[in-house]
């Protein structure tokens, strides 16, 4: 009889307290496989927005595999083509045809203007830079509390608004180490991809440091793909476009 | 009883709907390009305006316009256009890139047309290729200066990224991928680089050829690349090279070679251009650091063992200036031929001495000017105390159009190496459209 209670409280509990059942990292990690599957191909356009509404976009084609390795390649504008950079951990390279070889980028650069830095570009899954140190829930989304697990992550911390139901950030908020809210990205447009991906299409981007700018990403033709390890690597960049 | 809508309801279902469909249409989500063709062509058209405030003083002034009209500035005129196409049959890739430039300077005007690249490259996986033809490679870590550029054309570092040439050469990528930690990646690159009477004359005599290659490791996430190249008649060279992030805004790098075997050539007590086989260690030091308000640092120091000493470079500026006197006093061509080869075998290389820096600060969009870069660039000659200083600044103000102005001011004593320029200034303006 004794057992049976037991178990009744259990079952209780579990349904009751949902959350418990999930730390901080755990959400993040759902967050990261709902944005993207592990290993996948994907094409981004990139818009930077003035005050007085002048645009200038770029298209980038994109694969990641793993935890920790992406790579891009520009494929417009004329000025931009062919320009690929490659992220494998905090390790960054960009190569340019016209410089002929790959030279070492940091994170806090950005290639292409605007707000999106190479971190934002290049981004790896955020359970692989950053740990969750708290959690809080209100308003149907969970609110983490991050925190760069090394030194050389482009954001010493983040907080993360998550909507609790489909594990899909809402929104970023990315802080220096001293404490000065650095950019903030909004999470848009929740769009059917097929294979089963489900996330948002649009993050756009805005930063106390840019008043009246802002940069736009959108997302399409996100694949699963397989993809041989020797792909992410110096050599290999200049060839990554044979791969679409 | 029924109410129909008031003036102002209707105003704003109107405003609703149009804030609706204004936010539909907010981003086009059509993105240009994803289609894949099986070739591609594109290039650049450059017109380039040159204005120069001669050094009349100046001893390399001297020896190149000896017998030319006293004037204060000099104007040149370039115009480039460079195409570049790219052709994809299933394992096989052909590229190419045309260089064609039209010059035209107060002496002459010259159209001239070069291949900088043509290449095939085969490659069944990404593990491995194979390639032939014209390519331009770029070995070394350094960004004004690569002492293990034993296949790349020489730069200019007061221009690093200028397109150049390529050479022909035969060879192979070897790509092997590891694990997260350790060794990371390695990559090996042999070339093989035959001289004819039509290719890579600059690397040996005709029927020579030169054996080069390159083995990178990312290792503990630095890289690290060591390479040889080996041929008749050239010294024998082999280099290391390194770079790593420290931090996520602070890169550094280095670069080691060694030449075996080179040929130096120098004036000796008689003024005579004597030439001695030598070997000579060159090394470079560098790092780039981002700071927090978006202005790059890049620093380098380079030691240039194959260089002249002050020694040296004092008996070069002073053989030019004896043949200037002497051409004036006796109007003898000689004078100015011998100067003219003298000077050919000093200036060689960019940077001719011994020890150098480079710095180079730029501040990207700076007063929230998007697409805007000013920079300034000093390069200074450690050994005899003159410098370059050059504000500049590149501005991409629409898609494909690039505008850059370039000044440079060469400061130094006489007998100095930027002292002696033939420009007091040089100011350039490029417009550059990619299609």
């Amino acid at each position: 009889m004794k057992k049976v209670l037991m178990v009744a409280v259990l079952i209780f509990f579990a349904a009751v307290f949902p959350a418990f059942a999930l730390d901080g990292n755990d959400i993040l990690k759902k967050v990261d496989r709902n944005l993207n599957p592990e290993t996948f191909e994907m094409y981004r356009k990139l818009i930077n927005i003035e005050p007085d509404g002048s645009r200038k976009e770029f298209v980038l084609y994109t694969l990641k595999k793993g935890a920790d390795r992406v790579v891009s390649l520009f494929i417009s504008p004329a000025s931009e083509k062919g320009r690929a950079t490659l992220r494998v951990g905090e390790n960054m390279w960009l190569y340019i045809p016209s410089v002929g070889k790959p030279i070492r980028i940091t994170s806090l650069q950005s290639i292409t203007g605007g707000i999106f830095n190479n971190s934002d570009i290049m981004r790896l899954d955020y359970s692989a830079e950053y740990n969750c140190e708290k959690i809080e829930e209100r308003d149907g989304q969970y609110l983490l509390h991050l925190k760069a697990r090394t030194r050389t992550v482009a954001y010493d911390r983040v907080k993360m608004w998550v909507h609790s139901e489909e594990l899909l950030p809402a929104k970023l908020e990315c802080y220096a180490a001293s404490g000065m809210l650095i950019k903030t990205l909004h999470f848009k447009e929740i769009k059917d991809f097929d294979n089963g991906i489900v996330r948002p299409a649009v993050v756009e981007t805005d930063s106390p440091l840019h008043k009246g700018y802002k940069s736009v990403m959108i997302f399409a033709g996100i694949k699963r793909k397989k993809l041989a390890d020797e792909v992410f690597t110096i050599n290999y960049l200049s060839r990554v476009g044979n791969l679409r | 009883m029924t109410r129909s809508p008031k003036i102002g309801e209707i105003v704003l279902l109107v405003m609703v709907l149009f804030a609706c469909t204004a936010r539909a249409g907010e981003y086009d989500f059509d993105i240009p390009g994803i289609k894949k063709r099986p070739y591609e062509i594109g290039g650049n058209l450059e017109t380039r305006g040159i204005l120069h405030r001669l050094n009349r003083h100046g001893l390399l002034y001297k020896t190149k316009y000896y017998d030319a009209s006293e004037s204060a500035t000099r104007g040149e005129f370039h115009q480039i256009l460079e195409l570049n196409g790219r052709v994809l049959v299933g394992p096989l890739r052909a590229r190419i890139k045309t260089h064609s430039e039209y010059v035209e300077t107060y002496r002459h005007h010259d159209l001239d047309h070069e291949l900088y690249e043509a290449y095939l490259t085969y490659n069944t996986s990404p593990a491995f290729t194979l390639q032939t033809g014209k390519r331009v490679f770029k070995w070394g870590k350094g960004y004004a200066w690569n002492p293990v550029g034993f296949v790349n054309r020489p730069k200019d570092p007061e221009d690093p990224e200028r397109d150049l040439e390529g050479f022909t050469a035969l060879g192979a990528d070897f790509i092997r991928s590891f694990g997260p930690a350790g060794l990371q990646s390695l990559s090996f690159t042999p070339l093989i680089l035959p001289v004819s009477n039509h290719i890579n004359q600059e690397l040996g005599e005709s029927g020579d050829t030169l054996i080069a290659a390159k083995l990178y490791l990312l290792l503990y996430d630095t890289d690290l690349d060591f390479m040889v190249r080996l041929g008749p008649r050239r010294p024998e060279m082999y280099g290391i090279d390194f770079s790593r992030n420290l931090k996520e805004n602070l890169e550094v790098h280095g670069e080691l070679a060694y030449l075996r075997g080179y040929e130096h050539k120098a004036l000796d007590d008689g003024g005579k251009l004597a030439s001695e086989t030598s070997n000579a260690f060159s090394f470079l030091f560098g790092l780039r650091y981002l700071t927090a308000s978006d202005t790059t640092l890049i620093f380098e120091y380079y030691h240039h063992g194959e260089g002249y000493d002050s020694g040296e470079a004092d008996r070069f500026y002073s053989f030019l200036d004896q043949s200037c006197r002497n051409y004036l006093d006796t109007k003898n061509q000689q004078q100015i031929d011998r100067a003219g080869k003298v000077r050919q075998a000093y200036l060689r290389d960019k940077n001719f001495m011994k020890d150098y820096l480079y710095l180079k600060v730029s501040q990207k969009e700076p007063f929230d000017i998007l697409y805007l870069t000013p920079y300034i660039t000093l390069i200074a000659n450690l050994n005899d105390g003159s410098f370059s200083v050059s504000p500049s600044a590149t501005y991409r103000p629409v898609t494909n159009l690039e505008l850059t102005l370039r000044t440079i001011f060469p400061i130094g004593g006489s007998m100095t190496e930027y002292g002696e320029k033939q420009d007091r200034c040089r100011m350039e303006l490029r417009v550059k459209y990619y299609f």
